[in-house]
């Protein structure tokens, strides 16, 4: 695809456009020396004296350009910004823990299960806490602002759901697994199939292939303890679940009308026409109010008049 | 695919290399050619959180200078004034300028001088200056497309406007796509071969510089024809699912607007049917009105059979399983609704306006021969009271255009019950479309009488009989196409522009339609496509034609004409 860049020619013009005003107010100045003083005693505007002002137009012109300062609004929509990286290199370390405690180990395994907890929990936590930040993000700021700020919300929004989305897949695929290992013969710790082991080479004779007393109170702990997990997991989820639920209000559905630019355009100006027609018509109504204001006055006259009919009885 | 995503590709560039939160500022049709190819979810993406008509920018005073500005502009005198304004009281923190077509010296001298503060970081042209419709199809929207039917002599103001913009839009197409062709154009046409040339001289000299692409062994194909050459097919009612949307409903940059049909929930109110992005769109929109009705069918029952399972949920399995699907549910509610919605609301047309009866009347007209009956039809239809007026102008047109010169006396005896039917149309509109696109001014062989291998195989095909009685009518693009890809487009009738001669077939064609194109020609170009000739159709127009359309061209082109006589 062509392109041509005209930006060159462009600077060039200006550039020489820029040369061609310095020297016309430079000669300017010298003639206006006694005036200078008497506007700057006066203190006015300086850019309304540029003219004649010995200084050269276009740093002071650039100093009257400030670069303002972004609204608050701005500050939340990247902390939110920064909690959604925060919550992504935390998705990445909840991947490894999954993954590390779905192996079978020689340990107990408990503080994968707690790392795994406290992970979840964390980023669930940053998800709330930015999805509610994110709510607050539509009700400060001013009405210009307002169709940058819902859209900074929208594609925030649309962030945070895909994140969410994608947690609740990892935590239900490790669910899953989790629910295997509970069920299938096979997904008996690697440690008491080792003690098995053992023990039909011991009891070869007797090739019993029930479990040991022992065996069976390890088995049933080892349950209770993958049931705990499993409750956690659902509960998370539901948690998330909500989360996704608040958020899909904020989220554009692609390809539907929402999604088109022009659709976007067009509504902007319809809420201005539609603006523009209340304030005519509360302009109208205002004016209809002179009708209430002459009212008033012509009581207030009728009761003046009536005072002073009184306090002509009254004198004569 | 190739116009959407240079499209696509323009707008990516422009938007990659600016940090931090911008602002997209587009014109009134810069508006529509990114709108077709980019959404608003992927512009929030790329950090744009705002996008505003030029316009209306001056309007407001809030000075944002946390944003960064990116303009898309066309290159007219207006948006330059407008520019002019706002660099010089500057609202944003930078400018990034781009066009969409090619800037003169004085325009960029007139920006440079406004532009005090020295906010301006770039200009660059990108040439999106297309409206990319469908993948093998774009339009230039134009406003006053009527003009093409004037000839020189009556409009000297406006004729050259509307050339300057065609040529500028064709050099567009040619610049996205890095290749610079041979021209030919419609021999009996004075705005084709105006166009051709203007393009000729644009791309070979005034700006032979930037068309110095690196050149193919075969060079791309530019055909610039009239509409006035097949002015049946914007006529014809049509029954394949896209033409027909925009022949009864109205398709404008991809958009359908149902807001005058009943009361249709708000979401429903405006539709997009676009196929990059509605699957069931891309595989329905070429397929006769039967077989959407079948397909139709069995999308709703797949989508019953989602919320039956959706409303069984039991276990906690189920109800994560139900979240996870939630938003493909509810994407796939939409799109099932909208085409409900749609082939609903065009039964309801079909059975008003008896369009069955009315359409089968049509095609004979356009396909058959038979003189005789096509007048007894077309008589009882005109004194049939539940026919529209548009559909009884139709139909006397369509006479008139295939029977002109065989009898006279009957084509009165239809002016005049047509006039005494209808008193909003006047027959004197079938009589400019007669002097504007009768049998003399047409060089194609519109009706397959000319020429005696047309005639041959019209014989053989009213033998074998048609799969689709209201399907049959093809346009005349297709024996256009066919003769380019067998390389016997005849010189006499379509004559290169300057010295250039084409050795071989092309591998790339642009055909621009002066006048407009319709979507059942846009059908015709993407299945000749799809049949894998080794040659690849695109087809463009200056806009998108209905029978309504067409119909308002010739009455705003009839009273111009008027008017202009009335004056001399």
């Amino acid at each position: 695809m062509a392109t041509r860049n005209r930006t060159v020619v462009y600077r060039r013009h200006r550039d020489a456009v820029k040369s061609v005003r310095a020297p016309l107010f430079s000669s300017a100045s010298g003639s206006g020396g006694p005036v200078i003083e008497m506007a700057s005693l006066l203190g006015s505007n300086r850019s309304s004296y540029a003219p004649l002002s010995t200084e050269d137009p276009g740093p002071s012109s650039r100093d009257a350009f400030t670069v303002g300062l972004p609204p608050s609004w701005v500050d939340d929509s990247e902390q939110v910004a920064a909690n959604i990286q925060r919550a992504r290199a935390k998705m990445a370390e909840l991947v490894k823990a999954h993954a590390k405690a779905l192996m079978p180990s020689f340990e107990d395994g408990k503080e994968d299960q707690h790392l795994i907890e406290a992970l979840t929990q964390e980023i669930t936590d940053i998800l709330r806490r930015s999805e509610k930040r994110l709510q607050k993000l539509s009700a400060s700021g001013s009405a210009e602002d307002s169709n940058i700020r819902k859209n900074v919300q929208r594609s925030l929004a649309t962030d945070l759901q895909n994140l969410s989305v994608d947690l609740r897949r990892k935590q239900s695929t490790y669910l899953k697994r989790l629910q295997q290992q509970k069920e299938g013969p096979d997904g008996v710790d690697l440690e008491m199939n080792l003690n098995g082991n053992k023990s039909r080479l011991e009891d070869d004779e007797f090739s019993d292939v029930g479990f040991n007393e022992q065996q069976t109170v390890k088995i049933k702990k080892g349950q209770q303890e993958r049931e705990r997990e499993i409750n956690q997991v659902v509960q998370s989820v539901n948690e998330l679940a909500q989360i996704m639920k608040d958020l899909s209000v904020l989220v554009i559905d692609q390809g539907t009308i929402v999604d088109r630019i022009d659709y976007n355009i067009q509504t902007v100006a319809v809420s201005v026409d539609e603006g523009l027609k209340q304030l005519q018509k509360a302009e109208r109504t205002q004016k209809k109010g002179g009708m209430v204001r002459c009212a008033t006055v012509l009581v207030i006259m009728c009761f003046v008049m009536l005072v002073l009919l009184i306090l002509k009885e009254i004198l004569f | 695919m190739v116009l959407v995503s240079a499209v696509r590709d323009y707008i990516n560039r422009m938007l990659q290399d600016i940090s931090g939160m911008k602002v997209l500022i587009l014109d009134s049709h810069t508006v529509s050619v990114v709108s077709v190819g980019y959404s608003q979810s992927e512009l929030l993406q790329k950090e744009v959180f705002l996008v505003e008509l030029v316009d209306s920018v001056s309007k407001s005073k809030e000075s944002m200078s946390h944003l960064k500005a990116v303009y898309f502009l066309r290159p007219t005198s207006e948006n330059i004034q407008h520019l002019r304004r706002q660099l010089a009281s500057p609202r944003f923190g930078e400018y990034h300028l781009f066009f969409s077509n090619i800037l003169k010296d004085t325009q960029i001298h007139n920006l440079a001088d406004s532009d005090e503060q020295e906010v301006v970081q770039q200009i660059q042209e990108f040439y999106a200056d297309f409206v990319a419709i469908d993948p093998y199809h774009f339009t230039l929207n134009m406003p006053s497309n009527h003009i093409y039917m004037l000839p020189a002599v009556v409009d000297t103001s406006n004729l050259p406007h509307f050339c300057d913009r065609v040529v500028d839009g064709i050099a567009s197409i040619f610049l996205s796509l890095k290749r610079r062709p041979i021209i030919r154009y419609q021999r009996t046409s004075d705005i084709a071969k105006r166009i051709a040339q203007e393009t000729a001289r644009l791309m070979y000299q005034k700006e032979s510089g930037l068309f110095d692409f690196r050149r193919m062994e075969v060079s791309p194909l530019l055909l610039v024809i009239d509409r006035r050459d097949d002015p049946v097919v914007p006529l014809l009612n049509q029954w394949t699912y896209q033409a027909m949307v925009h022949e009864l409903i109205g398709i404008q940059d991809n958009k359908v607007d149902l807001r005058n049909i009943g009361k249709l929930p708000k979401d429903q109110q405006e539709v997009v049917l676009s196929s990059e992005q509605d699957a069931f769109f891309k595989a329905n929109m070429y397929e006769n009105f039967g077989d959407i009705g079948m397909n139709i069918k069995r999308l709703v029952d797949e989508f019953q059979q989602i919320s039956k399972s959706n409303q069984s949920i039991q276990t906690i399995e189920d109800m994560a399983k139900f979240v996870d699907k939630y938003p493909e549910y509810r994407k796939m509610h939409g799109n099932v609704s909208k085409h409900v919605t749609l082939v609903t609301e065009m039964s309801k047309i079909v059975e008003e306006r008896k369009l069955m009866l009315v359409s089968q009347t049509e095609q004979e007209l356009a396909c058959n021969g038979g003189q005789v009956a096509a007048f007894e039809a077309v008589t009882n239809l005109l004194n049939n009271e539940s026919i529209s007026d548009i559909d009884r102008l139709r139909l006397v047109m369509l006479y008139a255009l295939r029977y002109e010169k065989e009898s006279p006396v009957q084509l009165m005896q239809l002016f005049n019950k047509l006039a005494s039917r209808s008193a909003k149309y006047k027959p004197g509109l079938v009589q400019f479309v007669l002097k504007q696109a009768g049998v003399d001014k047409r060089t194609g062989d519109l009706f397959g009488n000319r020429d005696l291998l047309n005639i041959a195989r019209n014989m053989a095909r009213g033998l074998k009989g048609v799969e689709n009685v209201y399907t049959q009518h093809q346009p005349l693009l297709f024996q256009t196409m066919e003769s380019i890809s067998k390389g016997r487009l005849r010189d006499v009738d379509y004559p290169y522009v300057g010295n250039h001669f084409q050795q071989g077939r092309p591998q790339e064609v642009v055909i621009f339609i002066v006048g407009g194109t319709t979507y059942e020609e846009s059908r015709s170009v993407a299945l000749q496509n799809a049949s894998n000739s080794g040659i690849r159709f695109i087809l463009g127009g200056s806009v998108v034609l209905n029978s309504k359309r067409f119909l308002k061209d010739l009455e705003e082109g009839q009273r111009m004409a008027r008017s202009s006589t009335a004056v001399v």
